[in-house]
């Protein structure tokens, strides 16, 4: 296949968090809010006047200063951020929003505060609920309005009111509307698009200033309607990739190069479910709706009602059903405690109940060109394929 | 008559197998791995292929499979295989009723569970460290100023086991140093790092799944002090191939060399 047009450009942005556009975002007066966790949701972090920047920390070396902070027991993640921000690498944002859901990314964002380590910055923490239900949804909306739209309203002058958050709205689903349109071409027998390229793709709408970045994402769009795949398919399985975030493409991109096709992301960072638009009624506060629509669509481990355990497992299934994958990922940051538990539920599930073939690995934040990691995708790889195909 | 090779690029050691259409071996290498794995590969291919008559070089063999960490380097290759599958294919082919297998590379350490046709069923690996893998092994018996040989027999006289805490590398052989400064039994020292590596690999057979017959794989196969606190630890028989351990890696990928090429 040819290479996308624009995705050198993409792949730049994701080279650091302080990318063009961010730059030009800050540029044209707008402010840039940072963002540890999706259960803090977008559309509030990009009311009109301002724009999310999910942080990452691309080009990882050593972590040995967030590992002095947090101890060499906590997520890699975690420690990374933490790293990045001791480096001055998010010296350019006005406030984090940090939801008290992973007690590892709070612990890392107390960090930066306290360490002052951006300057003229303000954290604001919410709690985020454990369960999905209507008693649930209330604390979630009080929590947003207390600790979300009020210090934004407050110190950064943000227009909070109904019509802003649907504005919002509207430029959030514009970007989802997109996703999923290039989300249908992976449940192509032959994709015209890569698991890498999607990544590369979805990662940036988390990055960048969404009224900037539509416009890019729009022509890619434009660009696969005719993009033809390679006669011979460049994979030998297609696979799904679930569990805790991937905001490194090149980790895909690893999952690729032994032979699979990623054809589906059930990760933070990923399009499933995250990428679903929003529907607004007008009988209703926008908030209250943006709230109930995390709340339903969350596959967050961090729900652990039974009802959400259940529904996370199934959807999984589903995927590899919708999507013709031949077998699932389940991936864990190492030390993540939420998908620890999760991981190994959920992939013995999909071994045992579903009958779906499981790959089950913890890995580092930064996995480079791992060999060990490559081997196992690869002998996973191997396996599916022998057993798809026999020799 | 047709010739497959398999060549298993390890960190520490690249051995090449070459079989005939009947998956008999009819020459094999095995070489201490150089930092280059191409150079290595090919030296060891080239040795191997001066052992069969009918054939001049590593063109002649009508289909080659690379394994091992250097899998992809190796020269003239037709394809590469993960090790993982190279190995439960090697151990299905020189004994079929095992069906779980411990491999101990110089870097790694997996535990494999084979399906009746000689595919992983699951397996598990080890993560960066080299605890429990060749290179400590090395370490162990640099500490010791033995050859590896001789360090592996050692634990076989012990009459009781220190244990050692220490898992990794370097902390490990400190610990060992102190101990033997400490005038403690050299034997039972080498008896507690072979149970400490032991338990590393009950923990890798266990993930992968394995349940009755087991078998050991790679370099340190060879170490009877580490198969016995094996077999003590997984109170499982493990079961000794009739083909070298260290050789069924290229021997399983010389097999499905045979079983993938096209003629």
């Amino acid at each position: 296949m040819r290479d996308l047009s624009q995705l050198y450009t993409f792949e730049k942005l994701l080279e650091e968090a302080n990318n063009a556009l961010v730059r030009e975002g800050i540029k044209r007066g707008l402010h840039s809010i940072g963002s540890v966790c999706s259960l803090a949701p977008e559309p509030l972090l990009n009311l009109p006047g301002c724009f999310s920047v999910r942080l990452r920390a691309p080009r990882t070396g050593s972590i040995d200063i967030g590992t002095y902070y947090m101890s060499s027991l906590l997520c890699e993640c975690c420690r990374a951020i933490l790293e990045r921000a001791v480096e001055g690498g998010y010296q350019f944002l006005d406030c984090i929003i940090a939801p008290d859901a992973c007690s590892q990314m709070n612990r890392c964002v107390e960090n930066i505060e306290h360490l002052n380590c951006i300057e003229n910055a303000f954290v604001s923490y919410f709690d985020a609920p454990m369960k999905s239900d209507e008693t649930a949804l209330r604390h979630y909306v009080r929590q947003m309005q207390e600790h979300v739209l009020k210090p934004l309203y407050e110190k950064l002058g943000v227009d909070i009111s109904d019509a802003s958050i649907r504005k919002a709205v509207e430029q959030h689903n514009q970007i989802c509307c997109v996703l999923q349109e290039l989300s249908e071409y992976r449940k192509e027998e032959n994709p015209r698009i890569t698991g890498y390229e999607f990544a590369v793709l979805c990662t940036a709408t988390y990055c960048c200033p969404k009224e900037l970045l539509i416009e890019k994402l729009t022509s890619v769009a434009e660009e696969l309607k005719t993009r033809k795949p390679d006669e011979k398919p460049a994979f030998r399985v297609k696979v799904v990739v679930a569990g805790s975030e991937i905001d490194d493409p090149n980790l895909i991109q690893l999952i690729e190069e032994t032979g699979a096709r990623v054809v589906a992301d059930r990760f933070c960072f990923g399009a499933l479910p995250e990428r679903e638009p929003i529907v607004l009624n007008d009988t209703e506060d926008a908030l209250t709706q943006v709230c109930r629509h995390y709340l339903k669509i969350g596959k967050c481990p961090r729900y652990m009602n039974a009802e959400k355990v259940l529904e996370r497992q199934e959807y999984v299934r589903q995927l590899v059903q919708e999507y013709h994958a031949d077998g699932v990922i389940y991936q864990q940051m190492k030390f993540c405690d939420y998908w620890g538990y999760e991981r190994a539920y959920a992939s013995k599930t999909m071994r045992e109940t579903y009958g779906v073939p499981t790959l089950s690995i913890d890995r580092p934040y930064v996995t480079g060109i791992s060999g060990q990691l490559r081997t196992r995708f690869q002998a996973f790889v191997e396996s599916l394929e022998i057993k798809k195909r026999g020799i | 008559m047709r010739y497959y090779g398999g060549c298993d690029a390890g960190s520490t050691y690249t051995k090449c197998v070459i079989i005939d259409e009947n998956s008999k071996i009819v020459a094999h290498v095995t070489n201490r791995s150089r930092i280059n794995p191409v150079l290595s590969a090919e030296a060891a291919l080239n040795e191997a292929v001066s052992q069969v008559a009918d054939l001049h070089s590593t063109r002649d063999l009508t289909y080659l499979v690379g394994t091992g960490y250097g899998r992809n380097k190796v020269p003239f290759a037709d394809e590469n295989i993960s090790e993982i599958s190279c190995h439960a294919m090697g151990v299905h082919m020189a004994n079929p009723k095992v069906h779980a297998v411990i491999d101990i590379g110089g870097q790694d350490v997996k535990g494999i569970a084979i399906d009746t046709d000689g595919t992983v069923l699951n397996f598990a690996m080890n993560d960066k460290c080299a605890a429990g893998t060749g290179r400590f092994f090395e370490s162990m018996a640099n500490a010791f100023e033995m050859s590896l040989e001789e360090f592996s027999k050692l634990s076989l006289k012990a009459k009781n086991v220190i244990p050692i805490t220490a898992q990794c590398t370097v902390f490990a052989e400190s610990e060992v140093v102190s101990l033997v400064g400490e005038g403690k039994p050299m034997e039972e020292i080498a008896a507690g790092i072979q149970l400490s590596v032991a338990k590393r690999c009950f923990v890798m057979a266990k993930k992968a799944g394995a349940t009755d017959s087991i078998t050991l794989t790679g370099g340190c196969a060879k170490n009877e002090g580490l198969k016995q606190a094996i077999e003590k630890v997984l109170k499982i028989k493990v079961v000794n191939l009739s083909i070298d351990p260290q050789l069924i890696g290229a021997f399983g990928a010389a097999e499905y060399a045979k079983q993938k090429s096209p003629i």
